[in-house]
Parts: C-alpha cells; sequence; structure tokens
C-alpha cells in the first residue's frame, strides 16, 4: 500500500495479484455495501501509477465542483480512468469482472485502519506497485486506449493514457 | 476532504504572458513539475461570446496536441484541461528553445552537425503533422524545443492549430515559418532549405505543398512589386495604367530604357514621357 498526494488530498494504491473474490468484490460494490467504499482497477491496464494519479486528479477537481459524473468519488475514479465517455463500457474494462484476478485498489483518503480492512476484503497477494509495469497487458491497453504503434515511437504507454485521459471532455 | 479547486497543488510561478494566455510553472500530483496555461477573458467581447470563444480554443488546442501525439509528433503529455479555469496543464519539458540555439549559432557560428540534426528533425516533424493533416498554425522558432535529455524537438503552443487537408494551408504554414526564420535567424544561413529537404523526404504530399508555396511565393512578390511601382509615384495620377501587369511594366520600361539611351537624351524626364506614352497607348 502506497499513498501519493493529490490535489490536496491523498490516493492509496494497493496492489493484488491472484485475487480468488472479485465477484464477491462486485456483488458488494454493485449493492453500494462496501465497506469501507474504494475502487477496484482492472490492474493489467495501467503501466504505471502517473494515469490513475492524473485521473485521481480529475476526479477530485469534479468533486469540488460538484459535477460528478457517475454516482461515487471511487467510481468516477474508475470512468476517469478509461479515457472514453461510456460509463457502463468503462466501469467493464477498467474495473473488475468475476474472473479478474489483478486488481489494483484504490481509496482517497484513506485512514490505515480503512487500509487493512481493505487488505482484507481482498483475497489475493498484495504486490509492490513497481510490478505493474511488467504485468501489463499491452494488446488490451493498445486497443483500448487506440494507441498505434507510431505512437508508442515517441511516447510511453503512460503518457499516451494520461494524454487521453486529460483530453477526454475536450473531444 | 479538502480539495483546492484551482486544479494546482503547489505554487504558481508566472513565466510568460501573451495576447491569449498566460503561461505558470507549477508542480501535478505532487512532485512532477508542469506548464500550466490559463486563457483569460477578453474584457472588450460581449461576455456570453467570449467564454464560447475561449473553451472553444482551449478544447480545439487540447485536441490538436494530443492528435500530433498520435502522428508521431513529439508535443508535451497532457496532464489535465479544466474547463471551467480555462487552464490547460502539460509536462514541462526540460531544455532550451530552438530560438535560442539558432540565435547562438548566430553568434557564435554554426555547429554543422547540431544545425543538420536539428532541421532534419523540424522538416520531418512538420511533414507527419501535415500528412495526418494537421496544420500546427504558428510554426516559429519560439515555439519548438529540444528536450536536453534526448536531444529531441518538441512542438508547443498549439493554440493556432487546426485540421486541414489543403495544400495551402500546409504552405500557409510552411510561409509562416519561413518569414519566421528570415526576420530572425538570417545569419545562420538557409536554415529553410534544409528544413524543406527533411519535410520532402518525411510528407507523402510534399510537392502539392510546396507548388503551393512557390505560387505564394511568386504571388507574394508579385503584390510587392505592384505596390513599390505604386508608391513610387511614377504613374500614380494614372489610376487605370496601375493596374496593367508588371511583366509587361518592366519589359516597357527596359525597352523605353534603351530607346532613351539610344537618343542620347535627359533620361528621367525622357523615361516618363515615354512611359506615359506606353501607358495611354495601353489603357
Amino acid at each position: 500500500m502506497k499513498a501519493f498526494e493529490v490535489g490536496g488530498t491523498t490516493l492509496c494504491l494497493a496492489l493484488f495479484s491472484d485475487v480468488t473474490n472479485s465477484k464477491e468484490l462486485l456483488d458488494l460494490m454493485q449493492s453500494a455495501t462496501l465497506e469501507p467504499e474504494v475502487a477496484f482497477l482492472n490492474a493489467s491496464l495501467i503501466p504505471d501509477v502517473f494515469p490513475v494519479l492524473a485521473a485521481a486528479h480529475k476526479t477530485l477537481v469534479a468533486k469540488s465542483r460538484g459535477s460528478l459524473t457517475t454516482r461515487t468519488l471511487h467510481s468516477e475514479l474508475v470512468y476517469n480512468f478509461s479515457g472514453s465517455k461510456h460509463i457502463s463500457e468503462s466501469l467493464k474494462r477498467c474495473g473488475i469482472a468475476d474472473n479478474t484476478s489483478y486488481i489494483l485498489a484504490a481509496r482517497f483518503g484513506a485512514s490505515a485502519d480503512e487500509m487493512v480492512a481493505i487488505e482484507k476484503l481482498i483475497k489475493g497477494n498484495e504486490i509492490d506497485l513497481k510490478e505493474l509495469e511488467q504485468r501489463i497487458n499491452q494488446a488490451q491497453i493498445q486497443k483500448h486506449y487506440k494507441i498505434s504503434n507510431l505512437e508508442l515511437e515517441i511516447s510511453s504507454l503512460a503518457d499516451a493514457i494520461t494524454c487521453r485521459i486529460a483530453a477526454r471532455d475536450a473531444l | 476532504m479538502e480539495i483546492k479547486a484551482d486544479g494546482s497543488d503547489g505554487s504558481l510561478v508566472l513565466i510568460k504572458q501573451g495576447a491569449e494566455a498566460r503561461v505558470f510553472e507549477s508542480t501535478f500530483v505532487g512532485s512532477r513539475r508542469c506548464i500550466i496555461k490559463e486563457r483569460f477573458s477578453k474584457k472588450y467581447r460581449h461576455p456570453t461570446l467570449d467564454s464560447k470563444l475561449t473553451l472553444k480554443r482551449l478544447n480545439a488546442e487540447a485536441r490538436c496536441m494530443t492528435k500530433a501525439r498520435r502522428l508521431g509528433v513529439v508535443t508535451p503529455v497532457l496532464y489535465a484541461v479544466d474547463t471551467v479555469m480555462h487552464t490547460l496543464t502539460f509536462e514541462y519539458v526540460e531544455g532550451p528553445s530552438v530560438k535560442d540555439i539558432l540565435l547562438g549559432f548566430g553568434l557564435v557560428g554554426v555547429d554543422e552537425e547540431q544545425m543538420a540534426d536539428i532541421t532534419a528533425q523540424i522538416g520531418n516533424a512538420i511533414g507527419k503533422l501535415h500528412d495526418g493533416g494537421l496544420v500546427h498554425g504558428d510554426l516559429t522558432t519560439s515555439n519548438m524545443l529540444l528536450r536536453s535529455s534526448a536531444n529531441q524537438l518538441v512542438l508547443i503552443d498549439f493554440g493556432l492549430s487546426f485540421t486541414s487537408t489543403l495544400p495551402e494551408d500546409k504552405a500557409v504554414d510552411l510561409y509562416v515559418l519561413e518569414r519566421a526564420l528570415l526576420s530572425m535567424h538570417s545569419s545562420c544561413g538557409n536554415v529553410m532549405d534544409r528544413i524543406l529537404a527533411a519535410y520532402r523526404k518525411s510528407s507523402k504530399q510534399w510537392s502539392s505543398t510546396l507548388n503551393k508555396l512557390a505560387e505564394g511565393a511568386a504571388d507574394s512578390s508579385y503584390i510587392e512589386a505592384k505596390r513599390k511601382k505604386a508608391h513610387n509615384g511614377w504613374l500614380s495620377f494614372s489610376s487605370s495604367a496601375l493596374y496593367v501587369e508588371v511583366g509587361l511594366v518592366s519589359m516597357l520600361s527596359t525597352a523605353s530604357m534603351k530607346t532613351s539611351d539610344a537618343m542620347g537624351q535627359e533620361k528621367p524626364k525622357n523615361l516618363l514621357i515615354a512611359k506615359t506614352n506606353l501607358y495611354l497607348l495601353q489603357s
């Protein structure tokens, strides 16, 4: 687990592999009974924490203006990370499904107790965030964010994703 | 949970102010150095029109920057777009502008190797933009940076960019650059030719664009010549004669010069008379 400073608050991130109870997590989340509230991201789409932080920044700005597009702060994070305007598709692709085993959990302004609770909630191995880069599914990322090989000649995957997250509403 | 609405995490330091925007340096999500470009409102415009225009241009700039990246042209990474504060936040690129490098060349002499590298990168980048249907709109050497770490050309300021596939638009883009080079870096030799050589290699549609550029250059010198003739006051009394083709005028004036030489008369007076006669004949 690691905390990052974003826009005056913190974003706590924890990475898990070999998660076995994703169906249970999904059910809890969809019935809005997840305690504490947390965002689950499909970690195979995340090459680096920076795009997540950019999405978090965007989420916090929207929250401060009372202009969230989705129902909760944490679902907004998943939606923003997708770089797409299609909400349900975004949550499906960048969130978790029944069989997802590799998950990045994120919570804004989490206390130590809450992070312990989250670690208990997820049945899997917590691994270091440095593993993100090696465990990506590059083909899936390129397809989802429409990143051509031409662009990758001059840009890293993380930068390409960040640009799409930032520019989504301008398109 | 307290959230700052200004979209910045650190202090703002003003670096530059232009007619359309202010540019600040700051930090983004904790530690990354970033540049914030804020389009301010113009008090002389109607508020509704002003906010619409500002928003439109803000979005267009974000779109064009990311489009350039998709075309394989290096631009700063876009971190955030704030449509309420009218700001764009992007990566801080560490390195000098091409303008400063070329001005340095003007002072201490041209480093041929670096010059070849820079002009090749510029031509290549513009070629890629144009082939992808993107026109930068403000190509000057101060809008090109050279990233120190990778010696990589980074194009900035897409505030005047637009998408177009017309050769005219692309030629104007190159023409703007040519003028900028002429006025700023004439001591560096012919930089434009080197850039165009690289442009030809990188752009598949170079031929139509360069044809338009040559046409445009001919057009503008034609117009300039016409204007000069008019301002010299030779025949400013005659309104119809002024519209005679410039090529014809020069031909006629040389002819009249020859006759005046042959006759050995006082030159200016004779020339004037000869020319006036010819003009009257014409009209």
